[in-house]
């Protein structure tokens, strides 16, 4: 046992020296299983990693992989059920699963350092920050009350938090959520740890922030000479920053090299798999119209026992001996647990160079350009405003101004075409997509369906109008009625719009399941007992039981894991190739809309900034804030990330109570002058602008047309 | 704040007001009449009329209704016949007593029931979770006038250390003057919340304990004492604020089954003997009584709601 304790010596590249470094924590064949009710989830199995001093460890996986299952078991905060099983937790040398429980918690509060993903709930709601932040200073060094305010102030300088004598007095909910999650931060950094560990750190946040948040975590590990454990499900988020990776897969690592390398030669199937089910990498090297590569089935159930490689079921490269021999990683700095890995020659996705992301675009196999004129938009949407009367929630019920969530936004969707609408939280896309299938009255504006303006319509008119449009939800299963079966829930738009008798809504039904790819086993059963994947595809069902023109998707793909989200995005643009659908595609996700999009729009606190071709809008934005989104998105190409010199933006989202006069991203944008007080037109031709200073001109028409001819 | 309160107590009026109409409404709809229930059976319609011209129930409803708002509004609810004494007398005489007895009891509740509901979503699942479960189910099944029956028979009877009988002091001071005999009604008073209160703290706490805060209170490595009692309690104590505030009608009204097991003197005691009677003055009045106290203990849960959770507090301020 003592000898197996000794910790593991090995080389640190970093060392430089050649000086022989003890790994700061060591996993070893490390279990973990949780008691549920229905059986008990063998959340790890046999986990082995290593972090160096100092380094950045990323480690990356879908949902149920256990990579939060591993941070928690570090941290001894397995949830209730939850235990370590087998095997060692090896920190700075010592083996936290055998020493005293008060040892362990001690080390917890002050070598270690935890931030979680929802800065919203991670915080005590009453209590101040300034006592958060210092609790474990006054807890675990006996600081006095006067001095932990003080270091509180401190270190929430350090995390860049502006006003920290101020903060340290305000309660959690009087800040944004990337000032919560600074603040989390500077909790966890407050005893000065050696290790850090970021369980999705920024999932929650919008890039730009996520962007502040990342680079604040690597500064402070530098500034603090800590390591970092980086957990996410964003293999961009960990191709940026991370030294070296860890792919979790069904409760095993199965992958794990440096960064660089990784990305670069990926060599199990289960990381190829899910590389290739990226749209930035289908974008990049096949072009928009490819199809993106979309892993089959689901992960498998921990609770069961399992034989033999775990992801086999899902795998193109698949054996017999797969299936019945457990892999154990390979040795050395490139390790994987893979009978048929990926050759070792760099043959991998990464192989082409990144795309210089400055050029206008080269505008290699463009979609068609699908928007004609000539053909009647099946939506148009002129001079939309919708402004909330916005109350003092709580106590104060008096009327405090407004909210203005959508100001003057104009634009088309021709028919079986795809708009994208992206921007950040609470820049109003959500707004004009509720506005767009009527479920909310436009405070002024024409919303045109086909050619006719719906505020014209009232009652049955209005409701048969709204056939041509339907909503499909970002959280599916929440906007089904648990208690209603599947076939009630497809067969209620079709009663409530009357169409056909019993037999024919039946049939109708079951095309609808064959459209989407579901069995009809699956009328029988409740919400409940589905996945994610299937939510989507089954409420992607319901909005096509009316057979519609036109799709609002309200961020349909962004609470799915990547090989899921293949899926459902695969089948959408099946489905509008065989129906000629048009969809508002309405998400956070520039990559995704990128790849799904026809065209873009961009909005920022209610107004469209930019509107233009998706491949022009990526590649040649011409809105600073356009272009700013664009570069705080990780991506996977550590050199695309590496080369960005772009629009930075600072600070955050003002209130869209008052809006900044003029240009509204006058107060954030690096290239403002005075100008700016005066409300930008959008301007332009295909590729339109609404700023005084456009980063580039509008890419001549003739050009772009002779770009797609060649 | 200030212009909160005024629109609170607004709504608090207007709630007021709808009661008394209706409790009036009531009480005039009732078979007999006022004047029935007063002069008895063996009254001849002449009397019956005289009586009732004399009293204005021979005026239009809504005439009679603003005749009686006035006189509540100068403190007068009336006169008892039956008791031969003023309403507010009469109220005033017992009101005192049934509060001393309700404070009593609800403290000890209060201070009983905490520490169980904490232990119960700490140790969830467990034995004493399961055990204090139990017990709190039997006592809030067993009917209050059986328990205190148990209760005289227990401690009065088998083993005689208590009077069986509260206190029969005309004032609070010699009430208090005999603790020995408030000590049977408040326990027993207090069994039934205790159970209540016991699982709502219980359940409040174990949310609170699933909350991702918690584990960010954890990640600190803080005891395990210290993440429940600072960081959860007092968010998990926040509903049973809201619980409190609709407890005050109760201080008010008494209990009426243990006023009357107990020979107790106070509101309930006086209800149901008004109710048994039909002296309407006296149901009017209390029933006039302890709507204004489910109002007024409604405004002061929010108030103290709002003075306790900063959420609530900064959200009214800053807005």
């Amino acid at each position: 046992m003592s000898e197996s304790t000794e910790p593991k010596v090995r080389q640190h590249q970093a060392a430089g020296d050649g000086t022989a470094v003890q790994p700061l924590l060591e996993l070893r064949d490390l279990d973990t299983d949780i008691a549920l009710r229905r059986g008990t989830v063998h959340a790890l199995d046999g986990v082995s990693l290593e972090v160096m001093p100092g380094e950045t460890l990323g480690v990356v996986g879908e949902s149920g992989s256990g990579k939060t299952m591993t941070a928690l078991s570090i941290m001894g905060l397995l949830p209730q059920g939850g235990q370590v099983t087998g095997g060692q937790i090896l920190f700075e040398g010592r083996d936290l699963r055998s020493l005293p429980a008060d040892e362990v918690r001690r080390t917890r509060g002050v070598r270690m350092g935890m931030v979680f993903q929802d800065p919203l709930t991670s915080l005590n709601p009453t209590m101040r920050i300034g006592y958060q932040v210092a609790e474990p200073l006054r807890v675990h060094e006996g600081v006095g009350k006067a001095e932990a305010r003080e270091r509180a102030v401190e270190i929430l300088r350090r995390v860049g938090m502006p006003r920290p004598d101020r903060i340290v007095d305000n309660y959690p909910h009087e800040l944004s959520g990337g000032m919560r999650q600074r603040v989390a931060i500077a909790m966890a950094l407050v005893c000065s740890p050696r290790l850090l560990i970021a369980d999705e750190p920024t999932t929650a946040l919008d890039v730009t922030t996520q962007r502040q948040i990342l680079e604040l975590i690597d500064d402070l590990r530098e500034e603090f000479g800590m390591a970092v454990i980086l957990v996410t499900h964003d293999l961009g988020v960990i191709a940026g920053r991370a030294d070296r990776v860890a792919v979790m897969y069904a409760g095993r690592v199965v992958e794990t090299a440096a960064t660089a390398e990784l990305f670069r030669s990926p060599r199990h199937r289960y990381t190829e798999a899910l590389m290739e089910a990226l749209p930035e990498t289908a974008v990049r090297e096949a072009g928009k119209e490819a199809r993106l590569y979309s892993i089959p089935g689901l992960p498998p159930d921990l609770s069961r026992p399992l034989t033999g490689c775990r992801f086999a079921p899902r795998c193109r490269h698949v054996t017999d001996e797969c299936r019945s021999t457990d892999v154990a990683l390979s040795g050395g700095e490139h390790q994987f647990a893979c009978l048929h890995p990926v050759s070792g020659t760099p043959t991998g996705p990464v192989t082409l160079p990144a795309p210089v992301v400055r050029e206008p675009a080269p505008v290699e196999a463009a979609a068609p350009v699908r928007v004609e004129s000539t053909a009647t938009p099946v939506l148009s949407v002129q001079n939309l405003v919708k402004n909330y009367a916005a109350h003092g929630r709580g106590l104060l019920r008096r009327n405090a101004g407004q909210v203005s969530a959508v100001a003057d936004v104009s634009f088309e969707v021709a028919p079986g075409e795809t708009f994208g609408l992206v921007g950040e939280s609470g820049c109003g896309k959500s707004t004009v997509g509720r506005l767009a299938v009527g479920l909310e009255r436009p405070s002024a504006g024409q919303i045109l369906l086909d050619g006719t303006d719906l505020a014209g319509l009232a009652g049955r008119e209005r409701r048969r109008m709204h056939r041509q449009v339907q909503l499909m939800f970002q959280d599916s299963y929440a906007a089904m009625n648990p208690r209603m079966r599947v076939d009630a829930i497809l067969a209620e738009p079709l009663e409530i719009q009357k169409v056909g008798d019993g037999a024919a809504r039946r049939a109708r039904i079951t095309s609808l399941l064959d459209q989407v790819g579901l069995s009809r086993r699956v009328l029988e059963r409740y919400p409940h007992e589905f996945s994610g994947g299937q939510l989507q595809r089954i409420g992607l069902a319901r909005s096509l039981a009316l057979q519609p023109r036109l799709i609002v998707g309200d961020e349909p793909v962004s609470a799915l894991d990547v090989s899921i989200q293949a899926q459902v995005l695969n089948l959408m643009r099946d489905l509008q190739r065989e129906l000629g659908l048009a969809y508002v595609f309405i998400s956070h996700d520039l990559s995704v809309v990128d790849y799904m999009a026809d065209r873009i729009g961009v909005m920022y606190l209610g107004k469209l900034v930019e509107v233009g071709p998706a491949r022009e809008v990526v590649r040649a934005a011409r809105h600073p804030y356009t272009q700013a989104l664009i570069d705080a998105v990780p991506s996977i190409t550590p050199s695309a990330t590496a080369a960005r010199d772009g629009v930075t933006i600072q600070g955050e989202l003002p209130s869209a109570l008052n809006p900044p006069t003029g240009c509204r991203f006058r107060t954030r944008c690096p290239l403002a002058q005075e100008i700016c007080e005066t409300e930008p037109p959008l301007a332009g031709d295909r590729h339109q602008v609404a700023c005084h200073f456009p980063l580039r001109p509008e890419a001549d028409a003739v050009s772009a047309q002779t770009g797609t001819a060649a | 704040m200030v212009r909160y309160l005024i629109t609170r107590l607004g709504q608090a009026l207007v709630v007021v007001v709808l009661v008394t109409v209706i409790a009036f409404l009531i009480l005039h709809l009732l078979p007999g009449g006022a004047a029935r229930a007063t002069l008895g059976k063996e009254a001849t319609l002449d009397q019956l009329a005289a009586f009732n011209h004399e009293m204005g129930y021979d005026r239009p409803w809504i005439q009679q209704y603003l005749m009686y708002v006035q006189r509540l509004l100068h403190g007068d609810l009336g006169y008892s016949y039956q008791l031969n004494q003023s309403v507010v007398e009469a109220i005033t005489q017992r009101l005192p007593k049934t509060m001393v007895l309700s404070l009593l009891s609800t403290l000890l509740a209060i201070v009983l029931a905490i520490p169980l509901g904490v232990i119960q979503a700490v140790r969830r699942n467990r034995w004493p979770d399961y055990t204090i479960t139990s017990l709190s189910l039997l006592a809030y099944a067993t009917p209050i006038f059986f328990m205190g029956l148990m209760m005289i028979i227990l401690f009065s009877q088998v083993w005689p250390i208590l009077p069986p009988e509260a206190p029969q002091g005309f004032t609070v001071g010699e009430v208090l003057a005999d603790p020995a005999g408030l000590v049977l009604p408040t326990i027993t008073l207090a069994i039934v919340t205790i159970a209540v209160y016991s699982r709502y703290v219980r359940s409040t706490m174990v949310d609170n304990l699933n909350e991702n805060y918690v584990r960010t209170a954890r990640s600190k490595g803080l005891s395990e004492r210290r993440v429940v009692l600072r960081h959860t309690l007092r968010n998990g104590l926040f509903p049973v604020i809201t619980l409190l505030g609709m407890y005050l009608p109760a201080l008010f009204s008494g209990a009426l089954v243990v006023e009357s097991l107990f020979n107790f003197p106070g509101m309930g005691q006086l209800f149901w003997q008004a109710a048994l009677k039909r002296d309407f003055p006296i149901l009017l009045g209390v029933t006039v009584i302890i709507s204004i106290a489910t109002v007024v203990g409604a405004l002061v849960a929010d108030l103290l709601y709002a003075a306790v959770d900063p959420r609530v507090r900064l959200r009214g301020s800053s807005s």
